[in-house]
């Protein structure tokens, strides 16, 4: 492979990549504000000059102040280069560490902060914020302008979700690029010249499309916020950890942030991954993070409507068990979930094959919109891992349970998660049947009409893994832990089991994966 | 002049002298586990060194290295000649080193506090107990694992209703952002989203890292050692050619 | 017979448990028990930022705190490679020599109270509380000032202060006078303090003892002459080293030393640069102006950059070392390439004074623990840390 030389580091490359990502994908950090490894070249920073100091030296006039005699002189310096438009070459010598690129780095960036507002103490962007880390690694001096700095909207209303800053703007053109690129919608534009730049919408429009968190996520400062996240949290007190979105079956990849000091969710970031998400996520899937702590079940309950009243766990184990023991087996219908783990599934599926229960239903959501850019037609992230759950079986939908609860076929459910399509008047058949056992994490339809509800944790507090739509499965370590007495639901489903008097073959997470192996080779 | 004393320690134990390093003009020499108490005899008795005057020794954990957990640290001075020396080591969790408290007496409460905070015991040391907290406590307070906020009360603290402030403060106390959470880390979480945090405890390699960079560079490496074996394997047949 | 001393005993200076074998009054063993006022110092360290363990290293060597906040000011600034100007060199000087009178104050005043004579203990806390309220107007606390900053101090030196400080020298002159006067040829204070609390200079090199109770002995160490750090090495002055190794040696060494160290104060007053910065000159270290901080982005960032992440330092490691009032008083730190420190070792010098302290007091009587432990000046704040 070709070579070239970065800092003293030689660097492979491949051909087309340019300086700026190799050395991203190195781990050397070319300082930069609007080059974006997912969107096209703007070169219009200038924080990422090198210089090249192999090959032909190209010279920059300027006046230099010369101490000896106390004036400006004419001389040269060499002419740099931006690192993201600057393809790599073999044997090229680039350095972007000498004295030449230092004082270009610490000249940009002092001009970026010019008219910059002191805003930090309410800006958002604070601690992820590169004005602030640039400014500590290549700055380093205090201001010299004297005069007040150029002032600009501030707070302006981009759309539902976004508000931007015209101050704070570096007018990198990132969002530009997000909306045009990754959105393909040019609602954004820039507009005057010079210090006046400003970033503006499209005549008659707002930033209103699938993917406008995205132009929030890219941008290097604090120029737009969202909406939903602004002045909740500092980010320096937050933590991540690795999640799997379950707005829907592209199930990309994301970094969920948490508060450790009161275990709340605050929002999720897009986590990078050249096979499923690339860089992104639509709207919708940023905004799952709210279901961990909206509408939860936290009790296990007894009875419906008005008669419905909060129980112990083993009270509601008991009285699920009672439930279902007094429905023949063939009478039996377990509605897996689409939306919960495969193991979850998994669990389910073995109780059910237990029991000898034959009918298989999928509760999955609706109502949805996909497109071709990331957001899956399916909104749901597991109905491929719940059907290798059942090892190929025939999963029946839940309009086809309630048609089998009307014929009277079907006279008990043990249903697993919160997510139908349907509303609560279309599931009225099922509250005439005595036997309806809901596992779920939150209140929803399908609890509503149960006559036994059993708490169980949300995606974000389990250890389990979702198969996309493609096919590929992803395994997720859980975020925060349970609420107290609330446990994963294939563990609940275990000790459900029990009671049942039912062996399903595993102890652990570790035995009832090893079943996930058996039943996909079983399905070859 | 302390420089003297790497080089004296170099010629005497050669390549037991695992490394030297003069950072920040601190002279140090590391050696191994084994070689501690012969090489700080050698320097407390060697006529050239002259190492009398015993200055501290310490520990530091590194719950995250596999090699070996502590170092041990001890720094002597030279009346005579002025000199002075750190000598370290890496012991591993549950090693013994030998005791240095027969060549100075100072080492014997500083090889207890060592014990006391850190929970290595010294090999042959005449008093192995505690000294600075009392002997039912549990646990070794400056490992890393052991909880910031954990206090062991032998008697317990008072109930006192209308006061919500009382020490131990728990997480809130000092810098929670920036500190590193152990328990948390050593379990695989703790992930910083503060990019500048996260370089500075070395949880990402730069700001802008991601995870899409090191796929990436997974791929060159993979072809890069695909290469490597095709290029070596080409060179051996050539050989063989040549042989012929 | 076995008995128990401390601890909470008037004798045992701070908290200090000393079970000793007695043969009629004579020691036969003794098991010196510290750690009754350990208080994690070196694991609160690891919660905060470096500028937050100020606070803290105050607390070790509480009648000195000014030489504490020095030692830990020039330890992290010896990992940054970084040096104060030169005003602020010598106000830490003044300052620590100034906190180091007031220590040998103390604990000579309580060797003499504890033998029965009080009055020249309270002459001396009277200059000594004249020493203070320099200090608190400079800066801001009597005892536990926080003053030291990295890269500099918190506040530049008041108006007044070299006025202050000559002003207060003649009454340390007088006062150190009068108690000469009133001990050195008292019958009782040298049978209780010659010969007894014996320490060989062997025994002082073995068991790593510095500072007054090592010059005692005949080890003429003194980090101020030997490893100068801050400007000493631009002063003239002497370093007491006694003979015999007992309480009057000690006794004597931190009198004459206070002598030496206003000698410092005086030529370090005369040296001392009127006017010029205190605090290195860079934002990355030291926080810029409130008045900037307020009105420009760059000195926000910094302000912010430096409370959020701590003062950012290289990876390393570092041991400094500087003159405490009871030796070499070093901080070995360990740095991670963050704000916060990776680990904090505080070497403190009375911890291995007090080892010794079993050597000079068996075979003595308990009466002769009384003068000999106090001559150890064993802080618990800097023992026990």
């Amino acid at each position: 492979m070709p070579k070239f030389t970065l800092d003293g580091k030689e660097i492979s490359f491949e051909a087309g990549e340019t300086v700026m990502e190799a050395a991203w994908r190195e781990g050397i950090e070319i300082p930069h504000y609007c080059w974006h490894p997912g969107l096209s070249v703007a070169a219009n920073c200038r924080m990422c000059l090198v210089h090249v100091e192999s090959g032909r030296q190209m010279a920059m006039p300027q006046l230099a102040f010369d101490e000896a005699k106390g004036e400006y002189v004419p001389t040269t310096k060499p002419k740099l280069q931006p690192a993201c438009q600057l393809a790599a070459a073999e044997d090229m010598v680039v350095s972007s560490t000498n004295d030449e690129v230092k004082t270009a780095q610490a000249s940009v960036q002092e001009f970026l902060l010019l008219n910059h507002p002191v805003d930090c103490p309410i800006c958002d962007q604070a601690g992820e914020c590169k004005l602030q880390d640039y400014y500590y690694e290549h700055q380093g001096t205090l201001k010299r302008k004297l005069t007040e700095p150029v002032h600009k909207p501030k707070g302006v209303r981009f759309g539902p979700t976004i508000v931007y800053d015209a101050e704070r703007c570096i007018m990198c053109t990132r969002c530009i690029r997000v909306c045009d690129e990754v959105a393909k919608d040019h609602v954004l534009d820039m507009r005057e010249r010079g210090n006046k730049n400003e970033i503006i919408l499209a005549p008659g429009r707002e930033l209103d499309h699938k993917y406008t968190l995205m132009t929030e996520h890219v941008c290097p400062v604090g120029a737009l916020t969202s909406q939903d996240f602004r002045f909740k949290a500092r980010v320096w007190f937050l933590k991540s950890a690795q999640g799997v979105c379950t707005g829907c079956a592209t199930g990309c990849n994301t970094h969920v942030d948490y508060d450790p000091r009161n275990g709340k969710i605050y929002r999720l970031r897009p986590r990078d991954n050249a096979e499923v998400n690339q860089f992104w996520m639509c709207d919708d899937g940023m905004m799952t993070y709210a279901r961990h702590d909206t509408d939860r079940l936290l009790m296990p309950t007894v009875g419906r409507g008005e008669e419905r009243v909060p129980v112990g766990e083993d009270e509601a184990l008991d009285l699920a068990t009672e439930k279902l023991n007094a429905v023949e087996a063939s009478k039996l219908a377990v509605v897996l979930s689409a939306q919960h783990t495969t193991e979850d599934n998994l669990a389910l599926a073995k109780l059910a094959a237990a029991l000898g229960a034959e009918r298989l239903y999928l509760a999955a959501l609706g109502g949805w919109e996909g497109d071709d850019i990331l957001r899956s037609e399916d909104r749901n992230p597991n109905r491929a891992g719940a059907t290798q759950a059942v090892g190929g079986a025939t999963l029946k939908s839940v309009p086809d349970l309630l048609t089998d609860v009307q014929s009277g076929a079907v006279q008990g459910v043990l249903a697993l998660g919160w997510a139908t399509a349907e509303k609560l008047e279309e599931l009225a058949p099922l509250v005439a049947l005595d036997g309806v056992v809901s596992l779920t994490s939150h209140v929803g339809a399908l609890p509503a009409v149960a006559s036994v509800t059993i708490p169980v944790a949300d995606t974000f507090e389990v250890d389990g893994s979702f198969v996309n739509a493609k096919g590929l499965t992803q395994a997720f370590p859980p975020t925060l832990s349970p609420p107290a007495d609330i446990e994963p639901a294939w563990k609940t489903i275990s000790d459900l089991a029990g009671k049942l008097g039912k062996d399903l073959g595993f102890k652990d997470l570790q035995g009832l994966r090893q079943g996930l192996v058996d039943a996909a080779e079983a399905a070859q | 002049m302390s420089q003297a004393v790497v080089d004296r320690l170099q010629t005497q134990f050669g390549e037991r002298v695992l490394e030297t390093s003069d950072a920040f003009g601190d002279h140090e020499v590391v050696i191994a586990v084994k070689d501690w108490v012969e090489v700080a005899q050698f320097i407390k008795d060697d006529g050239d060194l002259q190492m009398d005057h015993f200055i501290d020794l310490t520990a530091i954990d590194y719950p995250e290295r596999e090699s070996a957990r502590f170092d041990l640290v001890l720094m002597t001075r030279s009346s005579v000649t002025g000199a002075r020396i750190r000598l370290r080591t890496h012991a591993k969790d549950g090693e013994e080193p030998g005791t240095l408290s027969g060549i100075w007496s100072g080492a014997n409460w500083a090889e207890r506090e060592v014990w006391d905070m850190f929970g290595i015991k010294f090999n042959g040391h005449p008093d192995m107990r505690r000294i600075l907290l009392y002997e039912e406590f549990v646990g070794h307070p400056l490992r890393k694992d052991y909880p910031i906020d954990k206090a062991q009360p032998l008697v317990p603290y008072r109930e006192v209703g209308d006061i919500d402030k009382l020490p131990p403060f728990g997480i809130e106390e000092g810098q929670p952002f920036a500190r590193i959470d152990w328990e948390s880390r050593l379990a695989g979480g703790d992930s910083q989203v503060s990019p500048a945090i996260g370089v500075q405890q070395g949880q990402r390699r730069t700001l802008s890292d991601s995870e899409v960079a090191q796929q990436i560079q997974a791929r060159i490496d993979a072809q890069m050692a695909r290469e490597a074996e095709a290029a070596q394997a080409s060179e051996e047949t050539a050989e063989e050619g040549s042989g012929e | 017979m076995r008995l128990n001393m401390g601890p909470s005993h008037p004798a045992m200076h701070g908290t200090i448990r000393m079970v000793i074998d007695l043969d009629g009054e004579t020691l036969v063993n003794l098991d010196v028990q510290p750690g009754y006022l350990h208080r994690g110092f070196e694991k609160s360290c690891e919660r905060g930022t470096w500028a937050q363990v100020f606070p803290y290293a105050d607390r070790l060597n509480y009648v000195s705190p000014m030489l504490n906040n020095v030692g830990w000011a020039l330890a992290v600034e010896k990992l940054l490679e970084i040096e104060v100007p030169e005003r602020c060199q010598y106000y830490r000087v003044i300052l620590g020599e100034l906190a180091r009178i007031s220590d040998h104050f103390t604990c000579n005043g309580a060797s003499a109270m504890e033998l029965g004579a009080f009055t020249p203990f309270l002459w001396l806390l009277k200059v000594r509380d004249w020493v203070w309220d320099i200090l608190e107007r400079e800066t801001g606390a009597r005892m536990t000032h926080s003053f030291g900053r990295i890269g500099g101090m918190a506040a530049p030196p008041t108006a007044t202060f070299k006025d202050d400080v000559l002003r207060v020298i003649p009454e340390v002159h007088k006062v150190v006078k009068e108690t000469e006067i009133m001990l050195l040829r008292n019958r009782i204070f040298l049978d209780r303090m010659q010969g007894v609390g014996v320490l060989t200079k062997e025994q002082a090199l073995s068991y790593g003892v510095t500072g007054p109770m090592a010059r005692s002995t005949g080890i003429p160490y003194d980090v101020r002459k030997d490893h100068p750090y801050l400007v000493y090495d631009r002063f003239d002055f002497d370093v007491p080293v006694g003979e015999d190794g007992d309480n009057w040696d000690r006794f004597m060494v931190r009198l004459e030393e206070i002598r030496q160290s206003v000698r410092i104060i005086e030529q370090a007053i005369e040296q001392m640069p009127d006017d010029g910065p205190i605090n290195v000159d860079d934002p990355r270290i030291v926080f810029p102006e409130k008045s900037d901080v307020y009105t420009t982005i760059e000195a926000t960032i910094a302000h912010f950059k430096l409370v959020m992440e701590g003062l950012r330092t290289p990876k390393g490691e570092v041991y400094s070392f500087t003159e405490g009032g009871n030796g070499e008083l070093g901080f070995h730190i360990v740095s991670d390439g963050s704000g916060t420190p990776y680990r904090v070792r505080v070497r403190p010098p009375c911890w291995y004074n007090l080892a010794a302290a079993r050597e000079m007091l068996l075979g003595g009587m308990i009466a002769d623990i009384i003068p000999t432990f106090g001559s150890v000046n064993m802080i618990g704040g800097e023992c026990d840390r």
